[in-house]
């Protein structure tokens, strides 16, 4: 059994509205998030994400529930659980007028640093985050991807074993994107220290997590490493075929279900209603099938015997993004 | 401790960074004090109105003539109660104007001058006996302003009368029957008249006493101190206003760009960090002070006798306006909220209390509204140690109102503040 960096424990939060009802953000989350590993968060805007890391990283107090980071708690050790947090918040929360350094500079004495151990961790931040030559400079003045380079540079300053990254990468250029995702990743390798990490960006997750959590409606609704998600919903492909405004008959999804091996399920979404100025969309049909990528010449032969043309095919492997619509019934980016 | 003061130098550093800052800190109130101050002192230099306060114990002819004589010496003049026709003498119609209350009106500057016409004065002067007039004023004896003048004018002009009636009664009495047989007695008679009126000139029946009512050192009110005694600590108040009530915007913007909730989130008391908010916008409160006082010295206005006194007005106005900053943060939601609500008051705080001009030329219940209004105590305690040559004692009253609404303030805004 690992060791437990962060440990959450029916963690939950009810806010009063102006006309007096209440609205349950968190409705009791239980979570375990070991030392060293990056711990992803995953969750449409309002489910609950922001709310549960609020509470995690001391901006909050719970309604019921309790939280500690490196065993102290949140509540009543707030002091020791949060020089053991790092925090990245998805806004750039820096001072503009200010420099890089003096924006380090300051942040780092709220931490309770001061004199030569100060000048030394912002250098250290400086060379990670690659900014040492722009360090003079305004903040306002950055481009996106360095001001999102020294907003992380600040929960790393004073070497916390934890850091909590709020989507890190929003807003910024591809380039910057990968920069970004190498320094969490380092953070793991080089440094040994737990991220917990959330995005709305699924091969993000993939590629970054250890583990993934899901939450919706306020609820962990799955927990587990990317395969094991993957495995909770089945591992068919998904085939979307676009057939412009035609329509699929019956006897044509019979077929499919019939003659066609491994095929699960079949779907077909009509194209969305226009104005009478836009391009029409197309009709698609989905197909659920194990080794679709195999099954392929059979449907595309079984829909063109009944004279439906297709305009385009798309295999889609198992992946977080399915595991997700599959759980929540919608995409991650509504 | 250590944390709340790098918060504060921070944000100083922050607020001073900001684009246009030093305009509204330097130039504007500069620009504001220069022209009311200069407004101001040339408006006091002809005044258009001279109130003089009478408390007349007399009542006889000749104290009715006294009292128009004064009025023709000059038209300025206003002589209270009896002249107070559309309310120009500013008389409260709930109290007489006793003894005391022509005292206070002296004090705070309602009234310019004060006669008292003594009981029996005009009996004694008609008997051939000596009468006194008592003259109070605020300015000194060196340099007497018109009212002065106007009164010893009159004296004299009564006296004067009353010296040629007493002459020729006493010429008649000592010559009877009236009348001269040849030149030799006509100017014995003239010589008579012209000797008799020598002695009792040398001693006009008619003395005004004149009484100083502030301490004997005050120096006269020049252009300048009138001017820039005024508008100095009024556009300085109002300024303060403006720059701490810059807080409601930042308030919202450190929260909107969560530099405030990352420094909830790491290991500072909340306490220290709202404590270093406060601090730095009370620190720009005293700059901005700091700055419109130190410009009004350079152009030559007194600050009184008592500078720790000023100090202290000036940091319990600033704490005060700082707490009902942070107060009303407790409610602002918005930008524009914050905007309209820092104009709104600090517009209306500052002419309500007097910072635009004196609260001696509004009517009482005007300036009764006015004491609602932290400006308008502040600028009682200004007028006092600018004007009056007031000390700590003298404006501890206001200090102590200003530190009250301080606390009661700080009290909600600590309880009600947000750190999410």
């Amino acid at each position: 059994m690992p060791d437990v960096m962060v440990e959450v424990r029916g963690l939950a939060k009810t806010y009063r509205r102006a006309d007096g009802s209440e609205v349950q953000a968190v409705r009791g989350i239980d979570l375990d998030i070991y030392k060293g590993e990056i711990f992803s968060m995953l969750g449409p805007n309002g489910a609950g994400k922001t709310t549960t890391i609020s509470m995690i990283s001391g901006l909050l107090a719970p309604t019921a529930g309790r939280a500690t980071i490196g065993g102290f708690s949140i509540t009543t050790q707030g002091m020791q659980a949060k020089k053991l947090l790092g925090v990245v918040p998805q806004e750039i929360a820096l001072y503009p007028t200010l420099s890089a350094r003096q924006n380090l500079e300051f942040f780092g004495r709220m931490y309770g640093m001061g004199g030569r151990e100060l000048q030394k961790n912002v250098d250290e931040v400086l060379d990670f985050t690659d900014l040492k030559e722009r360090q003079k400079d305004r903040v306002e003045t950055f481009s996106g991807g360095m001001k999102r380079r020294v907003n992380i540079g600040v929960g790393l300053l004073h070497k916390p074993q934890l850091v909590y990254m709020d989507e890190p990468t929003v807003g910024v250029d591809p380039q910057s994107r990968r920069r970004i995702l190498d320094t969490v990743i380092r953070l793991r390798e080089e440094r040994q220290m737990t991220v917990l990490y959330t995005t709305h960006l699924m091969e993000e997750a993939q590629e970054l997590s250890n583990r993934v959590g899901i939450v919706d409606h306020g609820q962990m609704i799955a927990l587990g490493t990317v395969g094991e998600l993957i495995q909770k919903v089945g591992e068919d492909d998904r085939l979307i075929l676009n057939i412009g405004e035609q329509s699929v008959p019956d006897s044509v999804r019979t077929r499919l279900l019939q003659e066609v091996p491994g095929v699960s399920t079949i779907e077909f979404a009509p194209p969305p209603p226009t104005n009478g100025n836009e391009h029409p969309a197309n009709s698609q049909l989905t197909i659920l099938a194990q080794r679709g990528r195999r099954a392929l010449p059979v449907i595309i032969q079984i829909v063109n015997e009944a004279r439906i043309d297709i305009l385009s095919v798309e295999v889609r492997e198992p992946d977080l993004e399915a595991v997700f619509l599959q759980l929540t019934g919608r995409a991650l980016r509504d | 401790m250590r944390k709340m003061l790098y918060i504060a130098l921070n944000d100083l550093r922050v607020f001073f960074r900001e684009p246009g800052s030093l305009v509204a800190i330097v130039l504007l109130p500069t620009i504001l004090m220069l022209a009311i101050g200069y407004g101001i002192g040339q408006t006091a230099i002809a005044p258009t109105q001279v109130r003089v306060d009478v408390l007349n114990n007399d009542g006889s002819a000749l104290t009715e003539r006294l009292l128009g004589q004064i009025r023709a010496a000059n038209n300025a003049l206003v002589l209270c109660p009896m002249d107070d026709q559309d309310g120009s003498c500013r008389l409260d119609a709930a109290q007489p104007l006793t003894a005391e209350a022509i005292s206070r009106r002296l004090l705070d500057k309602v009234t310019q001058a004060a006669l008292e016409i003594p009981a029996g004065f005009g009996a004694a002067l008609e008997s051939g006996q000596t009468a006194t007039l008592i003259y109070r004023s605020n300015n000194n004896a060196a340099s007497p302003g018109i009212a002065l003048q106007a009164v010893q004018a009159a004296a004299q002009q009564v006296g004067g009368a009353q010296v040629a009636a007493q002459v020729g009664l006493s010429v008649a009495e000592a010559y009877p029957p009236v009348g001269f047989s040849d030149d030799a007695d006509r100017s014995a008679f003239r010589q008579g008249v012209y000797d008799r009126a020598t002695t009792l000139w040398a001693d006009n029946p008619v003395r005004v006493d004149y009484v100083q009512s502030t301490a004997p050192n005050a120096p006269a009110t020049s252009s300048t101190q009138a001017g820039f005694g005024q508008s100095v600590p009024g556009m300085g108040s109002m300024f303060v206003m403006f720059t701490v009530m810059t807080a409601l915007y930042a308030i919202l913007r450190e929260r909107r760009n969560w530099t405030f909730q990352r420094l909830v989130m790491m290991p500072i008391d909340r306490r220290s960090i709202l404590a270093g908010k406060i601090l730095m916008w009370f620190t720009a409160g005293m700059i901005e002070y700091g700055i419109v006082f130190g410009i009004g010295l350079l152009i030559g206005l007194n600050l009184g006798n008592d500078l720790l006194a000023l100090l202290l007005v000036m940091v319990s106005f600033t704490l005060c306006i700082t707490a009902l900053t942070f107060t009303i943060s407790t409610l602002v939601k918005t930008d524009a909220q914050a905007n309209s609500t820092s104009n709104l008051l600090a517009l209306s705080l500052a002419p309500l209390g007097g910072a635009w001009w004196p609260l001696e030329i509004v009517p009482p219940f005007m300036r009764s509204i006015g004491h609602i209004s932290p400006v308008a105590w502040a600028m009682d305690a200004y007028n006092k140690l600018l004007f009056e040559q007031g000390t700590l004692v003298t404006v501890l009253p206001e200090i102590g109102v200003l530190l009250a609404i301080t606390a009661v303030l700080f009290f909600i805004a600590v309880r009600r503040f947000k750190y999410e």
